[in-house]
């Protein structure tokens, strides 16, 4: 008997805490479906040309078959113009951002990699990247103005350096469904714009639920607080903190903004199981005709492209703020470039992120992603001009009342994304706590941070909203 | 005595020493790869518990009991654990009950039951991952087939939000569970009722016993020892899995249907706080560890099977 009992609970112990102790090996796995991802991207050595013998490694973090197939055209292009090599390597999206962590703990991350900004808190504090200031030099005149200003002057406040290339500007607008919007009679004129409040109208007259229309995909699950802090931003005139890193989005108007925006979900206007949604199911509800409208980034035009009829969706630009009747959209490279510290080339490296910065095929790469380009020169595009499926995200881009909101902080706050900020959110949409405490609750421990932050860096000023103009 | 005879004495004595470590030698190519697979992540686990371990930061320290602080000052702790049982002991139960059921059912041979027995057994060799879409897609509030079926039965005036509702998101990855793991009970138990000796029913017939008399005086007993042992099993494989969670709600909305093991993947690998997840894994172990001697004390394993 005793024996058994031993058994058990050896049995027991190994099942529960090789959970996580093989948990490492889980995402260990990182070397095997790189090396999977290598054998079917890798491209020969070239011995012939004057860097013969370098190789470089290249990683993707949003494979997809469209994707892949450029980026092999374009590193064959390149081989041919330099003679180095680069070895195509990907990962899942979804396990990105911790093969990535996982990778620069263990001193193997690529040469050049893609990032998302909102993992740049990590990857400069570890030190897995380098500045690329040096690099860049001059060359920074040839890119658009929301690239100098707004993207690269937001990585010099937090990070103190530009560490990345954007692969093209994301800019968030609204996609509607017009022909929903025809049928009622309303009408919506993007050179016009509108405010938050004349959009919650749509929203709110779009919504019948009998014909299983509803006027809005909501964001519930993680994500849910990154659109509702740009909304409360409107109130702070694009700010998180004050100059002593006190939060200010407890403020009356704000917990007001907080009430309208999550009525949204109490009122109806969305599926109940939006509670549960991501970006995927987002899209997917907005395309597959559940919702009437959605607020995203330019990269979901391609989707609508692909699967709704031209008369069936068009774009709005971001609500208008209705305090100061500005335009706060948060503009975001989607992917960058960036260099990391294990790469024994880092010339070699830079040589291939101007490559793929070239207006040539940062064009290419932008029709494919649905992105706004990064240089000056690229902007003549039909495309992108008035009359085009991007002209709302440009406009969004000249229009001097933009004004792009400071970010949550330069601290680390992955937890709190993966965690309290969605399900403090939920709670109050379930009735279990008030919107105060849900409020509260997440502005309380930003607060925290970001002030212990400061202590830490006392160096660092607090980041401040970008205007353009 | 002689010095031969001691030689002798001695000869025997290393022989017998050889043959009483002859097992454990065929078992070290077994053992081995167990401790280092096993073993090793085990130990680091419960180092890792006392530790300031987060991925991307250099700085790991021990910190004492720090994790385990944090893990019984996190508000959703309780909630968590309530769910974890709640599914744990929801699973198991509709998986035995119902592969008891089906194994009873196909233990008499009738025709086509090769055909019938191979359909059944199917949802066990089906991915987590398969089962949970095919399960989020069933339970969508707005599209789903059950809520379909709901509405034109006229059961429900309006389908229920089963994914997004607290208590109902539960319940629909529980069901997904028991789906799968029925088989697993039917074919265990199957076989156990296969190798009950005829004769013994025979003889129960002779006697004028009943049909529940049978079964819970001969079937029973027989099968105890199959019973034990596979709820044992089932119950930690259970209580460790997360993958139908993590596919279906992501522990949502809220909480609502988050477990142990979803939590810790979810503190691991989201929240890169290895320390945590190390606490969290280290309860878990205990929690599993208390279960299996408690189980075994008080189903009477050892003598289960003796007639």
């Amino acid at each position: 008997m005793r024996k058994k009992k031993i058994m058990a609970l050896m049995l027991s112990a190994a099942l529960a805490l090789t959970t996580i102790g093989c948990g490492g090996g889980n995402n260990g796995t990182t070397g095997e479906s790189s090396s999977d991802a290598t054998q079917s991207g890798s491209q020969t050595a070239d011995a012939g040309a004057e860097q013969s013998g370098v190789t470089l490694r290249f990683l993707d973090v949003s494979p997809s078959e469209t994707r892949q197939k450029y980026y092999e055209g374009v590193f064959e292009k390149f081989k041919e113009e330099t003679g180095i090599s680069v070895v195509y390597e990907s990962v899942p999206w979804d396990d990105a951002a911790n093969k990535i962590t996982v990778l620069g703990a263990s001193d193997q991350l690529p040469d050049v990699l893609t990032t998302h900004s909102g993992w740049l808190g990590q990857l400069t504090s570890s030190e897995w990247i380098i500045p690329l200031t040096d690099y860049l030099g001059d060359s920074t005149e040839d890119y658009t103005v929301a690239v100098n200003k707004l993207f690269w002057q937001s990585e010099i406040d937090r990070f103190g350096d530009i560490y990345t290339i954007p692969d093209g500007m994301m800019v968030k607008g609204i996609f509607v469904r017009k022909d929903w919007c025809e049928e009622l009679g309303i009408e919506l004129d993007p050179a016009k714009g509108w405010t938050y409040d004349e959009y919650f109208e749509v929203v709110e007259k779009l919504t019948d639920v009998e014909k299983k229309h509803y006027g809005v995909s909501y964001r519930g699950a993680r994500g849910a607080f990154d659109p509702l802090m740009t909304y409360l931003q409107n109130y702070t005139g694009g700010n998180t903190y004050d100059s002593e890193g006190n939060i200010l989005i407890k403020s009356d108007e704000c917990r007001e903004a907080f009430q309208k925006w999550t009525d949204l979900y109490r009122n109806g206007y969305a599926p109940e199981d939006s509670i549960n949604w991501g970006f995927t199911e987002m899209v997917d509800n907005f395309v597959g005709g559940l919702t009437g409208t959605l607020m995203n980034d330019s990269e979901v035009a391609p989707t609508c492209m692909e699967n709704m009829e031209d008369d069936q969706w068009m774009v709005m630009p971001v609500p208008k703020s209705e305090k100061d009747g500005k335009l706060y959209n948060l503009i975001n490279g989607s992917y960058s470039l960036s260099i990391s510290s294990d790469s024994e080339n880092p010339d070699a490296a830079w040589q291939l992120i101007e490559f793929l910065a070239r207006t040539e095929n940062s064009s290419n790469y932008c029709r494919l992603s649905g992105l706004i380009p990064i240089k000056k020169d690229a902007a003549e595009d039909e495309l992108y001009g008035e009359g085009g499926p991007y002209y709302t995200f440009t406009m969004q881009l000249n229009d001097p009342d933009l004004v792009v909101p400071a970010t949550i902080g330069a601290f680390d706050y992955t937890d709190m994304h993966q965690g309290v900020m969605h399900e403090e959110i939920q709670k109050y949409l379930l009735g279990d706590i008030d919107a105060d405490t849900a409020l509260d609750t997440i502005a309380d421990e930003l607060e925290i941070r970001m002030k212990k932050y400061l202590e830490e860096h006392p160096e660092t000023s607090v980041e401040k909203a970008l205007v353009m103009q | 005595m002689s010095k031969r005879a001691n030689d002798e004495k001695r000869a025997m004595g290393a022989l017998s020493r050889r043959r009483k470590n002859m097992p454990y030698y065929f078992m070290l190519p077994v053992l081995l790869p167990l401790v280092l697979l096993f073993g090793y992540p085990l130990i680091k686990s419960c180092i890792i518990a006392f530790q300031n371990y987060k991925l991307g930061n250099p700085d790991i320290y021990f910190n004492d009991f720090e994790n385990f602080r944090k893990l019984f000052a996190d508000r959703d702790f309780f909630l968590i654990l309530k769910n974890s049982l709640i599914y744990v002991i929801g699973s198991v139960a509709g998986q035995f009950f119902l592969g008891l059921g089906l194994a009873l059912a196909l233990k008499k041979k009738f025709p086509g039951r090769g055909i019938y027995q191979s359909i059944v057994f199917l949802p066990w060799a089906f991915s987590a991952f398969v089962v949970g879409l095919l399960f989020r897609w069933s339970f969508n509030g707005e599209y789903g087939v059950v809520n379909d079926l709901l509405l034109k039965l006229n059961i429900v005036e309006k389908g229920p939000a089963w994914l997004g509702t607290p208590g109902l998101s539960l319940l629909v990855v529980t069901i997904a569970m028991i789906w799968i793991g029925i088989p697993f009970f039917g074919i265990m138990i199957l076989a156990a009722l296969q190798s009950i000796p005829n004769d013994v029913f025979e003889a129960a017939d002779i006697d004028g016993c009943g049909i529940f008399r049978k079964f819970f005086s001969i079937t029973v007993p027989y099968i105890k020892p199959t019973i034990i042992i596979t709820i044992l099993l089932r119950t930690i494989w259970i209580f460790n899995s997360f993958d139908l969670i993590i596919i279906m709600t992501e522990g949502g909305p809220a909480n609502y249907s988050q477990t142990l093991p979803s939590y810790i993947y979810t503190k691991a690998f989201s929240a890169y706080d290895f320390g945590l997840a190390g606490a969290f894994g280290l309860m878990l172990m205990l929690i599993l560890g208390m279960y299996a001697v408690v189980f075994l004390k008080i189903s009477n394993y050892e003598e289960a099977g003796d007639f």
